[in-house]
């Protein structure tokens, strides 16, 4: 059963934090339990897009065994609407915190691997979390494989860019293939519309292609890059294609409907 | 009477004792063929045993498949015996015991015996 589901991709700029945002409010509007982990420490973003205020502790601090999760969580339901709870688990923008994250040696990052394993017994179990969706940084470093390992699912969210197409093949046979990973591949900032309609034919061909099914199909929306990362989209706009393609999404997800 | 009892139980005592002579044989072929499946005898006497590996992610990713699968298994139980362990790799209990003892020698577990039972787990120490 998933639970916790982590966003990565091979390259940066492929669309991770806004679907890994949209897709925790998503499942927030089912009126489900979510809490949204930022796991780029190279480049926290999430703090920003929350605008989060007043953090007594961040994500950083808990995998630095400083503080219990509880303290590191931040509630912030009333910025999604529709029955569920949103929390945020942050990481912290400051450069002396990115500075220290990336000088951690390899005993640190087992340490930290731990530390997200020990989130489905004191979030998933004994906090009724029904999703933790991690946002990571891209490609193959240790925050993001860490995250991989400890997630039941892992969103890869691609563009048509040649370079990421063959770099995240590679990395679907190098390392979620390694790992034994349930994966969906998200084709995201799709500039030609008639794909979407082609969607069973799309389907086929990112299984030949990929060797992995197909989550979604992600047009190029010109209103999410207006928006700036300025907020929730799906909270914003529920009728926006956007927000149906993330419910589908979040569904198939859900129901384990992957074929 | 008495005397048929005897004699009826002696022989199903034997066959008992042949059943579990039997699985105890089986367990240890299962072990040789898995290790000479993976050649896993000569990888473990090329593989220096370290005091303190750490399990982490990338020492995930080198290792041969049928240690990582064993080494990803007790990555989530934290703690755990072979049959344990067996249970979610769908493995023989014979054939986790062996890798987990391989896991043991080159430093990335540490093993413990309560009773009859081992147990296998990762020291992660306090951080300071």
């Amino acid at each position: 059963m998933t639970k916790i589901i982590a966003v990565h991709s091979y390259k940066g700029g492929t669309g991770k934090t806004s679907m890994s945002v949209n897709l925790a409010a998503t499942f927030t509007k089912m009126g489900k339990k979510v809490c949204i982990f930022d796991l780029d420490f190279r480049a926290p973003s999430l703090f920003a897009i929350l605008k989060a205020r007043d953090m007594e502790c961040w994500l950083n601090d808990y995998l630095n065994g400083n503080c219990e999760i509880n303290k590191a969580l931040v509630d912030m339901s009333d910025k999604v609407t529709g029955g569920g709870e949103f929390y945020a688990c942050l990481a912290n923008p400051a450069t002396e915190a990115i500075r220290d994250m990336s000088s951690k040696d390899r005993k640190w990052e087992m340490h930290a691997l731990g530390k997200l394993l020990a989130l489905k017994e004191s979030l998933l179990k004994n906090n009724k979390f029904d999703y933790l969706v991690f946002d990571t940084s891209p490609g193959l470093q240790y925050s993001s494989i860490n995250a991989i390992v400890a997630a039941d699912f892992v969103v890869v969210a691609t563009t048509g860019d040649r370079s990421d197409v063959d770099g995240t093949k590679r990395m679907l046979i190098e390392l979620y293939n390694l790992f034994e990973k349930k994966t969906g591949l998200v084709l995201n900032k799709v500039l030609d519309p008639s794909i979407t309609a082609k969607k069973t034919e799309m389907k086929n061909k990112i299984k030949t292609d990929y060797q992995v099914p197909l989550l979604g199909i992600m047009p190029c929306f010109c209103e999410i890059l207006r928006n700036e990362g300025n907020l929730i989209f799906v909270q914003d706009k529920p009728d926006h294609p956007f927000t149906k393609i993330l419910g589908e999404m979040a569904r198939k997800i859900e129901n384990d409907d992957l074929n | 009477m008495i005397r048929n009892d005897l004699s009826s139980k002696k022989p199903l005592n034997i066959l008992e004792k042949i059943e579990t002579s039997l699985e105890k044989l089986n367990d240890k072929m299962e072990v040789m063929i898995e290790i000479q499946k993976n050649n896993t005898g000569n990888n473990l006497k090329n593989t220096p045993t370290l005091p303190d590996a750490s399990l982490d992610v990338m020492t995930l990713l080198s290792m041969p498949d049928h240690l990582r699968k064993t080494a990803m298994t007790i990555c989530r139980c934290t703690r755990a015996t072979a049959e344990e362990i067996a249970e979610q790799t769908k493995r023989a209990r014979a054939v986790e015991s062996a890798y987990l003892n391989q896991l043991v020698i080159m430093g990335y577990l540490k093993k413990e015996r309560k009773g009859r039972k081992a147990y296998f787990f990762i020291e992660r120490e306090t951080q300071s």
